[in-house]
Formats: structure tokens, C-alpha cells, sequence
């Protein structure tokens, strides 16, 4: 019995060993460079771990035998480490971290409709993070994407690197995405950016050139895709309230009110996962009095996003997306005077619209991280324009949009990406007429990955356009890229690209009278085609504290048959009469030589976490003979040669604080109309003078403090245009006048 | 899938290789051919070829060269077709705007173009211009 007690004892002590075998892991966490001892870092041991103290220090518990630890912490490489574990054995493990660069690192999608590191691409593209624009009280994306180095919102159309002018708010040689698939307006063929949900944005990825072969038409100057933000583990609530003032214009002429110009807006969003479905939901309220007299907005939008991840299928999700949204405003179009009413709509060209936008997303996607991937999306459009006053201005469109993706990983170093999509339009317009168009189109890029850090990248997209039954001939455009990995954080990248635009509905059709300004159709405009090539040098920077990148690249562009509205005698093609107005042609060919150079440097320092980065654009932009290939000495219209934006951003414990300065050269060129003694008194009195005295360079300062009220609300001031500067975009489209807002803001 | 890809690249190949560059139509060839000499400048169905007519500064050679540039009586400046080549448009920097025209005929020996200037304050001129090849 004894014998057997003993035998017993010794089987339980086994088999508690075998069962309960642990030992310990502990040790400390530092910089490797400064030899700091590091809070937070995370300390993960399978699925479990837990975070150094404010000495650097863990302890964890380990099975025994071979451990693989790994050490995780924001701004810095993770390290996994190996550590034999005997049954009661305490390791020591110490360990270095190395900073890493997050900007060169960032994960983006656009540029080749795959995710990659943004260091990694052919092409230059900006990306822009939700904190950007939350900290500088920007609820408007056009305000937010004219504030990007390189690029100019001019009256909602964008240019970037000076690729495309101003052409009376028809026609976008940019591409809007929301979540990848095009938001441009069917009839107008412009960007709606007041129903764009900056609400939920994650980030947003600007693809600078041409990028037709992945994104079709309209992508001939570049890209905004607009990512809304998807559900973490954890749930996320955030909103704002913000409330603002417009001062006094620096010219004391042009106040046309003593009372209050207000601007407020609510904003709310949320993310959280239920089960296997991801849910997120945004609202947007806005009201706007203006600056301006007879220039107003209300708005509200509402998004919905649901993603279900199947149980059964690995790797199968599905869902769909919904963006909706409503407008009551004002359009500014022509100014009263120049002497006193500037900042007064001519009344001749006063309009309220009522337009109201909704588009339905579902989509289903199957990725299991084998070779293949397949991702079938679908947009349902709906917007419709209402004038109370001038019906026959009313407008309603329908778009359907559907592509489906193959991505296919052929091997390590091969991988074909490869779609189909359609999309067709219908628009029912007593200004356009009623029209239908289908545009279908297919498209094939190989990645090659020949030897480590050598990236490359070509690619070949057909597109055929239908117009009211009428088939345009196929285009054909092709891109090719590389990108060279030269040391741990420089990359050198060279790209080529080709791009076009059918012209919109509105350039084709549009026949109107807008206050003294007639249009006229002219259905036989072509489309507009062109290309780019850029070589650029992206370089990490890790010195010390302080981290960031810098990114060079020398581009040119080149266009033809570009599309402008000009001023002349045309004939009305029923009555055979003459009259003066505007007529879309194609008449540009244009090139564009430039350079720009951007940074991001960040360093904390004794508490303080500063930010300060910016960019410079210098382009040449002037008109060639299309017969002779020499360029001429006209400029382009509605460009800037240089353009700087710096910001420096700075938090300390509970308070944040930035600066934001932009400054912009003169306007080189515009059209005719506005300069010509016949025109240009009856179309924008005063505006001749103004231009000879005013069209100079500018500078605009914009400022922002914050207080961090409690650990979930946070109390900010942003006063934009602080320096009260006057500036103009378009001709008589001048820019707001120094405005303050206060915002309340929270995150839980 | 992987078929569709490879139809995507070998058509796009053969369409690249296809593609020429485009051909000059036959009103281009007609327009551009030789030059034109001024046989008739009526406004509102008279002669304004003379010292006080509106149309003197056309009275002349008119040339249209293949880059788009051209002279055109007094006139340098350039041109373009519009509306499928059904209108002319003559641009200089001595007009206050272009000048939009209708092709009524183009051959290789004839070209005659018409058009109607807007009078906001009165009543509007109809122009006539017929020209000859040299």
C-alpha cells in the first residue's frame, strides 16, 4: 500500500508537470537607438499577452519548450523572439526596438486595386487620414482636397498638377471613387462632393496621373478614391458639433450685411461588429448661410455599411454599402460688381436647387489568402436636380455600375490582375434632353516581382462608349511602372500612362441660358485623350526621434483634343440664328512639364509630439500645334505655376495645436471672354480691372487649437484664413473671407 | 479568366499595332490644298469688299495651313472645323471673338462660307464669302 502511495505520487507529480509544465518570460523593452525604456508595447504570446510598464517591463507566463514571443509597438519594426522555456525556468529577455517609418509603410489600394505599401507603387499618390482634416475643422472634401500639395478645386473641379482648367463646372478629367467605384455625376459628369461621407472616412488615396487603364474614363488627370472606414473589434463612436462665424472682408466695400453669417454642422459615425457582420453608420447636418449673398447650403447625408464574413466559406464576405443624401443651396455663378458687390450673386443667375443623391453598394468578395481572388461590386445611382423656380433646369439620373475583379497570384513573382465592368446611364433633362449610355469595358495588369525589391508593373484596359445607340470606336489604353527598392528606405519609381474622357451629357447637350451667358449643344465634340510619364525618389527619413519621408518626382503630361467651353457667335441649329454664347470644342492640346517635392517629419520630444509637413508644386503649363508638336507661347487656362503648403501640428499632454500655410502664384492664363472688351462688362462687371490689379500670388494661414476637456471629449478653435486674405479661384469666385469655428468633439 | 486575360492583352497588342495615325479628312485636304483668293465679301447681300466695308480685311488670299494656322486677308490667325466639320471657325487676335461660319460649299476649286453677326441693339448682318482657288 505504501509502494503504491508513492507510485501514485510520483504519476500525479508527472503528470502535473506534463499538464501545468509553465515557466516565466520577463524583461525589459527599449529603443535601440536612444536606449529609452518603452510603455505600451505590446507583448504577444499566442492569442494572449500583455503590455509593458512605465519601466519597459513584463512578465508573462509560457508553456514550456520552444516560445515565440512577439513585440509590438506603434512607430516601431515588431521583433519576434525565441525563447527555450524549461518547466519552472524564468527567462530574461531584453529587448531592442528599431523605429520604423509608418508613412512609407501605409497599406493603400488604388493605385493598382491590390493592397501595397504606398512606398511600393509606380505611380505618386498622397494619402490623406481622417485626423487630417477632423483637427483642422474641415467638413466640406473639396475644401479637403484643394488644402493637398499639387492639387486645385476650382469651383468643384479638380486639377491636379496642373492637368486640367476650369470649365464652367462640367466635365471632370479627375475620377471621384467612393470605395472604388466612380461617384461622378451621370449628366454634368462632375464631382458631387457635398454627398461624399467624410463622416466615415478611413483615408483617402489621390493617384497623381493618368490612371484610365485600371479606373476607365475620367481618370485622365488622376484618382480620389475615398475609403470609408471599416469595424474593429472594438466599438467606435465619434461626433462633432461645430458652430462658426465669417468676419469681415479685408474690403470694407463689399460687407452686404450686418447680421451674422453662420455655418454649423453635426457630424456622427459608428463601427462596430455584430457577430460575423461588421455595421457602420454616419450622419452628416449642415447649414451654411455663406459669405456671400445668394450663395447658401443646408445638407444632411446618411451612410449605412454592412459586411458579412460567411461562417461556413473562409475567406466569403458580402455586404452592401448605402450613401445617401440631400441639398438645398444656392450656386455662386457670376458676381454683381467688383466695386461693391463681389460678394454678391447677380441676381439674373440665382437659382435654388433641391437635389437629392442615393446609391445602393452590395457587393461580395472571396479571398482566403490563396492565388485567387474575386470581388463582384455593383453601384445603383440615383440624383435628381429640382429647381423651384427654373423647372426646366430639373434634371433625374440613373447610373448602374458593375465590375468584378480577378486578382490571380500566379506565382511568387507573377500576378495578373484582371476585370470586367459596365455601366449604364440614363438621364431624363429638359436642359440635356433625355439620354442613355453604356459604357463597357475589360482590363488586364501584370505585377512582376523578378528579383527582391524590384517591382513592375504594365497593363492594358479596351473601353467602348454607347451613346444614344450611337458606339464610339474602342480605346485602347496602357500603363507600365517600376519600382525599385535602392536601400531599406529610399525606392525609386518610374511610371507611364495613358488616359481619356468621353466628353459628359452636359458638354454634348447642355442648352441653356444662365443670366446673360447662353450655351449652346454641340453634339459632335470628341473625347479628350493623353498620357504622362513621371520618374520620382521616395526617401525614409530616421534620424534620432525624428521620422518622416520625402518624395521628388520630375513628371510631364501631354493632351490633346481637351474641351473647352468658348465664347463666340454660334448658330442655333433649329432657327439657323446667330446669337453670342458658349459652345463646348475641342480645342486644347496642352502639355504640362513640373516637379514637386513633398515631406512628412514627426518627433516627440520631452512630452511634445510634433508633425511638420507640407509640399511645393512647380509646373510649366502651356499649349502645343498638334501638327508641328512645338509648344506655343499660350499658357494653359486656370493654372498656377507654384504652389506650397506647409503645416506644422504639435500635441502636449491634454492640448494640440497646428498651422496650415498655403500660397499660390497668380492665375497665368484665362479665357478670352473675361478679358475681351466686347464680353467682359456685361458678363462679370468690374472683373477686367480686378484682374489687372488683383490676379497676383497669395498666401493663406490657417490655425486650429484643441483641449482635451475629459478622456472622452475634446474642445477645439480652428480660425481659417487668419491673415484675411483676398484671393479668387475662377473668375469672380472669391474665396472665404477670414471664418472662426469652435467644435466639440468625442470618441468612445 | 485566364483566357479573357489574354484576349485583353493579345487584342489590345493587335489594335496598338492596327492604329495609324488618323487620316486627314477630304474637306481638311479640299481646305488646306491651295490658296484661296476673295471672289465675293456680301454683307446683308451687298458688296463690303470696298475701303468702308465690314468685310475688307478679307478681301485677298486666304491660306489655311495643316498646322491650323492661316492668314486670312489681313488677318493671321487660326482655324478649325466644328459641328462635323459643317462649320468653320476663324480665330485672330484682330477679331474681338472667333468667327463662326457654315460651310455652304468646299471642293478643290470653290469655297463659300456663310454666317450672321448678332446685333443685341439692332437688327443682325447676313455674311456671304465665296472664294477661288489660286
Amino acid at each position: 500500500m505504501r509502494y503504491t502511495f508513492i507510485v501514485l505520487a510520483i504519476f500525479l507529480n508527472f503528470i502535473s508537470n506534463i499538464a501545468f509544465a509553465q515557466g516565466v518570460i520577463e524583461g525589459k523593452v527599449f529603443d535601440n537607438n536612444t536606449h529609452e525604456l518603452l510603455r505600451g508595447v505590446y507583448v504577444i504570446y499566442k492569442n494572449q499577452g500583455t503590455i509593458t510598464d512605465q519601466n519597459g517591463s513584463f512578465l508573462l507566463k509560457s508553456d514550456t519548450g520552444k516560445v515565440n514571443i512577439i513585440f509590438r509597438f506603434i512607430g516601431y519594426k515588431p521583433v519576434t523572439k525565441t525563447a527555450n522555456v524549461g518547466s519552472g525556468d524564468t527567462i530574461k529577455l531584453d529587448i531592442g526596438l528599431d523605429m520604423d517609418i509608418l508613412e512609407i509603410g501605409q497599406i493603400v489600394i488604388s493605385a493598382n486595386k491590390t493592397e501595397q505599401r504606398v512606398a511600393e507603387l509606380t505611380v505618386s499618390m498622397d494619402v490623406l487620414k481622417s485626423k487630417d482634416f477632423l483637427n483642422t475643422h474641415i467638413t466640406d472634401a473639396q475644401e479637403l482636397i484643394t488644402k493637398t500639395p499639387g492639387i486645385e478645386v476650382m469651383d468643384g473641379q479638380a486639377s491636379i498638377r496642373g492637368g486640367s482648367g476650369f470649365s464652367y463646372g462640367v466635365g471632370s478629367r479627375v475620377l471621384a471613387l467612393l470605395d472604388g467605384l466612380p461617384v461622378i455625376s451621370s449628366d454634368a459628369g462632375n464631382i458631387k462632393w457635398e454627398f461624399l461621407p467624410l463622416e466615415n472616412i478611413s483615408q483617402i488615396e489621390i493617384i497623381k496621373g493618368a490612371s484610365s487603364v485600371l479606373y476607365g474614363s475620367s481618370a485622365l488627370n488622376g484618382v480620389i478614391n475615398f475609403r470609408t472606414a471599416d469595424a474593429t473589434n472594438i466599438p467606435v463612436t465619434r461626433f462633432f458639433a461645430e458652430t462658426g462665424i465669417y468676419g469681415k472682408p479685408a474690403d470694407k466695400n463689399w460687407i452686404w450685411t450686418q447680421t451674422p453669417l453662420i455655418f454649423s454642422d453635426l457630424s456622427y459615425s459608428h463601427l462596430q461588429k455584430v457577430g460575423k457582420t461588421d455595421v457602420g453608420i454616419g450622419i452628416n447636418l449642415s447649414n451654411n448661410d455663406g459669405y456671400r449673398k445668394y450663395n447658401n447650403e443646408k445638407l444632411a447625408r446618411v451612410s449605412v455599411r454592412l459586411k458579412h464574413h460567411n461562417f461556413v466559406v473562409k475567406g466569403l464576405s458580402y455586404g452592401v454599402n448605402i450613401n445617401s443624401g440631400y441639398t438645398a443651396k444656392r450656386d455662386f455663378i457670376l458676381w454683381n460688381n467688383a466695386a461693391t458687390g463681389a460678394l454678391i450673386q447677380d441676381t439674373s443667375t440665382v437659382s435654388l436647387l433641391h437635389g437629392s443623391f442615393l446609391d445602393i453598394d452590395p457587393y461580395i468578395a472571396f479571398d482566403n489568402n490563396g492565388p485567387l481572388k474575386h470581388d463582384l461590386r455593383i453601384r445603383f445611382q440615383l440624383a435628381d436636380n429640382r429647381f423651384p423656380v427654373r423647372k426646366d433646369k430639373n434634371s433625374d439620373a440613373f447610373s448602374l455600375y458593375a465590375e468584378y475583379q480577378l486578382n490571380y497570384r500566379l506565382s511568387d513573382i507573377f500576378t495578373v490582375i484582371s476585370g470586367i465592368s459596365e455601366s449604364y446611364n440614363k438621364i431624363l433633362s429638359h436642359f440635356y434632353g433625355d439620354h442613355q449610355e453604356i459604357n463597357i469595358a475589360g482590363f488586364a495588369q501584370l505585377e512582376a516581382s523578378l528579383i527582391p525589391g524590384l517591382k513592375m508593373v504594365a497593363g492594358v484596359r479596351l473601353e467602348q462608349n454607347t451613346l444614344d445607340g450611337e458606339h464610339d470606336k474602342i480605346v485602347p489604353v496602357f500603363r507600365t511602372g517600376i519600382n525599385w527598392q535602392a536601400a531599406e528606405y529610399t525606392f525609386i519609381r518610374g511610371s507611364f500612362g495613358q488616359g481619356y474622357r468621353y466628353p459628359s451629357i452636359a458638354e454634348k447637350f447642355a442648352s441653356t441660358t444662365l443670366g446673360s451667358i447662353k450655351i449652346f449643344p454641340n453634339p459632335y465634340v470628341k473625347p479628350e485623350s493623353g498620357w504622362n510619364s513621371e520618374i520620382g525618389i521616395k526617401q525614409g527619413v530616421l534620424m534620432g526621434k525624428t521620422k518622416g519621408q520625402a518624395d521628388l518626382s520630375f513628371f510631364f503630361s501631354q493632351s490633346k483634343d481637351m474641351i473647352e467651353f468658348l465664347f463666340g457667335s454660334y448658330p442655333d441649329q433649329i432657327t439657323g440664328n446667330y446669337d453670342f454664347g458658349f459652345q463646348a470644342a475641342n480645342i486644347e492640346q496642352s502639355r504640362v512639364y513640373g516637379y514637386e517635392l513633398e515631406f512628412l517629419l514627426s518627433r516627440s520630444l520631452a512630452g511634445f509630439n510634433t508633425t511638420l509637413s507640407g509640399g511645393y508644386t512647380y509646373i510649366y503649363p502651356v499649349q502645343y500645334n498638334q501638327v508641328t508638336h512645338k509648344n506655343t507661347d499660350t499658357y494653359l487656362k486656370y493654372r498656377r505655376k507654384h504652389s506650397l503648403k506647409i503645416s506644422l501640428g504639435s500635441s502636449y499632454k491634454k492640448f494640440d495645436a497646428g498651422l496650415d500655410l498655403f500660397v499660390k502664384s497668380k492665375i497665368l492664363n484665362i479665357d478670352d471672354v473675361f478679358l475681351n472688351e466686347l464680353t467682359r462688362e456685361s458678363i462679370l462687371p468690374g472683373f477686367y480691372d480686378y484682374w489687372l490689379h488683383d490676379n497676383k500670388a497669395y498666401m493663406v494661414l490657417d490655425g486650429n487649437v484643441g483641449y482635451q476637456v475629459s478622456r472622452l471629449l475634446n474642445l477645439s478653435l480652428a480660425v481659417k484664413n487668419i491673415t484675411n486674405t483676398e484671393y479668387m479661384g475662377r473668375p469672380g469666385d472669391i474665396q472665404p473671407q477670414r471664418n472662426y469655428s469652435l467644435r466639440l468633439s468625442g470618441a468612445f | 479568366m485566364k483566357n479573357l486575360v489574354l484576349l485583353l492583352i493579345i487584342s489590345g497588342c493587335f489594335y496598338l499595332a492596327s492604329c495609324k495615325k488618323d487620316s486627314q479628312s477630304e474637306n481638311f485636304k479640299f481646305l488646306t490644298g491651295p490658296t484661296w483668293a476673295s471672289d465675293s465679301l456680301l454683307a446683308n447681300g451687298v458688296d463690303a469688299s470696298g475701303p468702308d466695308g465690314i468685310l475688307k480685311n478679307f478681301k485677298g488670299d486666304a491660306k489655311f495651313n495643316k498646322d491650323y494656322t492661316g492668314t486670312f486677308g489681313v488677318y493671321t490667325g487660326t482655324w478649325r472645323f466644328a459641328f462635323d466639320e459643317t462649320e468653320l471657325v476663324i480665330s485672330t487676335d484682330s477679331l474681338p471673338i472667333p468667327v463662326t461660319t457654315k460651310i455652304v460649299e468646299l471642293n478643290s476649286i470653290s469655297l463659300k462660307v456663310t454666317t450672321i453677326y448678332p446685333n443685341p441693339q439692332g437688327v443682325p448682318t447676313n455674311i456671304r464669302m465665296t472664294f477661288k482657288a489660286k
